[in-house]
């Protein structure tokens, strides 16, 4: 019963870290229809990024901020080239820029960290357990839990109240009728890839703490995709509960039936529920006209 | 598209045709000539090979295309549809002694039926949604190879084809493999041709341009999608196949994730919706590539603290780059280009 606890406690903390790359992911989905493959990339990327400026001897929380702000703006700046030609274009052409993109980010990792093997970050806080009703909890994981819950909170707030964030999802909703309103879907579409390079970039920080740096992070991306769509491609409560079914699900294939299923469980279930659920757990059903 | 000046279809057969003119029928038999006896001028086996590699990845673009191309069934687990056809005839030649000729038609209708089976989500959901589905194909497939049965499939590790035979011929030397190679492109890509000049491709290019309003003209969504599943995903197999019986040793690391993403980009920069876009994008990405592999040690020698895997790092950067350019400068490919040059070509010198 003790393991089943623990398997349940460390699903749920990488779940969340899942779920929060999946609110990045939701965020530009959300923003501008487009489907960011190049989200695994981001939070890889983003990882290494940390990963330099702590080697350098920065202290983490300023090397944080450096890097939350450098990747703000490269995400700025992504959607004034290659993305803002792609308003209007066919699916094809917007998964394949992403994937540009994606491509693109990997081969720079590559030739900038691939001397970098087996690399982790320094130990920033001591790890302590506490045991929270006879089941040990480390207190890095109560952090990332805390860390991702406010995070997802002020991201819905943002976008229930916040003006920018309402412009936002009208842009989302019809370019044409958000111009049309006085709305400059150009920026909030910038806006919104930026808030999707820092969470990517914070979920690979968090990711990295808990397993290390690598270009496996990638894989990482994809699963968070998966769980997007489990939740729903609309909803940031979805993305995160998502996040946590593939997070408990990978644990618990792992822990019970084998290391290889572990891997592949989390396509497996958006498969499934793309089959019997189409828009997910959350998502809104999209009734289809000519 | 502006065609030869004073030749008009006067009749549908003339409008599908595929050479409307005899000398686009001349050239084309020069074109096939000119590869025929190639290899009788001394080109070297480097050639040969880089032309036979290009030539598979034709074959597998070719089924993409009219999957991805003609239908818009976006697939991004295209490789793995090859790895169900490798493998399958591989184990069947291996296993149960089976002849290769054999084996591969065998091994593409199996990845046809794979290929059907993770194509019924596209009756339900489209586009984004579809494309996440064959990227858990790929993930699912590959993973179906690695794990669960590793005394037939081999693994993660190599599994070792048999040999080619046509009777007592055994295929070994690349200038074979040439040959059959090229015969096997010939053949498949006239079948994709002729299949889009017909009442399937036609109902594919309806589906891909608004399924809803299709199916309400009565085109069946259910079959024509699952249609296109079967044939673009037989072609994948078939390629896959030829791969193996070409390459003698295949794992699952030659099926993956990004090479699946690396030939949805060469249809993107040949051009989606054509049969010469395959060609283009195949070869171009094939140039470059070899480009990059060669400029990889040059570059890590003029910086020398760069990573080690440079030429890797070189290929997906400038394959990205290229990419995002070809779509954002040109999203109809080089094979539109190529309309372009031949129109201006004919309206010399009074080209616009």
């Amino acid at each position: 019963m003790i393991t089943f606890f623990q398997l349940l406690i460390s699903g749920l903390s990488v779940g969340f870290i899942y779920g929060l790359i999946a609110v990045g992911f939701v965020l530009i989905f959300k923003s501008s229809q487009i489907f960011n493959f190049a989200q695994g990339e981001m939070v890889m990327f983003g990882a290494f990024l940390v990963w330099s400026f702590l080697n350098m001897g920065i202290p983490p929380v300023l090397a944080l901020i450096i890097v939350v702000v450098l990747v703000g703006l490269a995400g700025y700046g992504l959607e004034r080239f290659p993305l803002r030609a792609m308003i209007g274009q066919p699916i094809m052409a917007t998964i394949m820029i992403t994937m540009g993109i994606a491509v693109f980010l990997k081969g720079l990792a590559l030739l900038i960290w691939s001397n970098n093997i087996g690399i982790q970050y320094p130990a920033i806080v001591t790890e302590k357990t506490v045991s929270i009703m006879g089941i040990p909890i480390s207190n890095v994981t109560m952090g990332i839990f805390l860390f991702g819950l406010i995070l997802v909170i002020l991201l819905s707030l943002f976008f229930n109240y916040s003006r920018t964030g309402l412009h936002m999802r009208a842009a989302a909703e019809s370019h044409q009728l958000a111009q049309s309103m006085g709305i400059k879907v150009t920026q909030a579409i910038a806006q919104s890839w930026a808030i999707a390079a820092i969470v990517a970039t914070v979920g690979g920080f968090l990711l990295g703490y808990i397993r290390g740096i690598d270009i496996g992070l990638i894989e990482i991306g994809l699963i968070a995709i998966a769980a997007a769509l489990v939740g729903g491609l609309e909803s940031f409560k979805g993305a995160v509960l998502g996040g946590l079914i593939m997070g408990v699900a990978q644990t618990f294939t792992g822990g019970y039936i084998g290391y290889g299923l572990k891997e592949v469980v989390p396509f497996l279930i958006m498969v499934l529920v793309l089959i019997f659920k189409p828009y997910g757990l959350f998502g809104l059903v999209k009734i289809e006209r000519v | 598209m502006r065609r030869v000046s004073g030749i008009f279809d006067i009749s549908y057969v003339q409008d599908i045709t595929i050479f409307r003119t005899k000398y686009y029928a001349a050239g084309m038999i020069l074109l096939i000539l000119f590869f025929l006896i190639l290899p009788v001028f001394g080109a070297n086996d480097f050639w040969l090979a880089f032309i036979t590699t290009t030539a598979i990845t034709v074959i597998a673009l070719q089924g993409l295309n009219i999957l991805a191309g003609y239908c818009g069934q976006i697939s991004v687990g295209h490789t793995a549809f090859m790895a169900v056809g490798a493998y399958t005839s591989t184990i069947l030649a291996a296993q149960f002694g089976l002849s290769l000729w054999i084996c591969m038609p065998i091994g593409g209708l199996g990845a046809a039926l794979i290929g059907l089976l993770f194509g019924l989500p596209s009756l339900r959901v489209k586009g984004y949604y579809l494309a996440l589905t064959t990227i858990a194909a790929q993930y699912l497939i590959i993973y179906m190879i690695k794990t669960p049965f590793p005394e037939v499939t081999g693994g993660a590790i190599a599994l070792k084809v048999p040999e080619l035979k046509l009777g007592s011929f055994v295929f070994q030397e690349e200038i074979h493999f040439y040959y059959f190679v090229m015969i096997m492109l010939i053949i498949m890509t006239f079948l994709a041709k002729s299949l889009m000049r017909s009442h399937f491709g036609r109902t594919f290019v309806a589906i891909r341009d608004n399924d809803i309003a299709s199916e309400a003209m009565g085109i069946s969504l259910y079959k024509y999608k699952l249609l296109a599943f079967f044939i673009g995903c037989f072609y994948a197999g078939i390629a896959g196949s030829i791969w193996a019986a070409y390459a003698r040793v295949i794992s699952p690391d030659d099926f993956t994730l990004s090479q699946s993403i690396w030939y949805l980009g060469m249809l993107i920069i040949g051009g989606v919706g054509s049969t010469l876009g395959p060609f283009f994008g195949a070869i171009f990405i094939g140039v470059l590539r070899e480009i990059c592999v060669v400029a990889g040690p040059v570059v890590s020698s003029l910086i020398p603290q760069i990573g080690a895997q440079i030429s890797a790092s070189l290929v997906e950067m400038t394959f990205g780059i290229v990419i995002i350019l070809f779509l954002v400068f040109e999203p109809r490919g080089i094979s539109h280009r190529w309309e372009i040059l031949k129109e201006s070509y004919r309206l010399w010198p009074f080209s616009y």
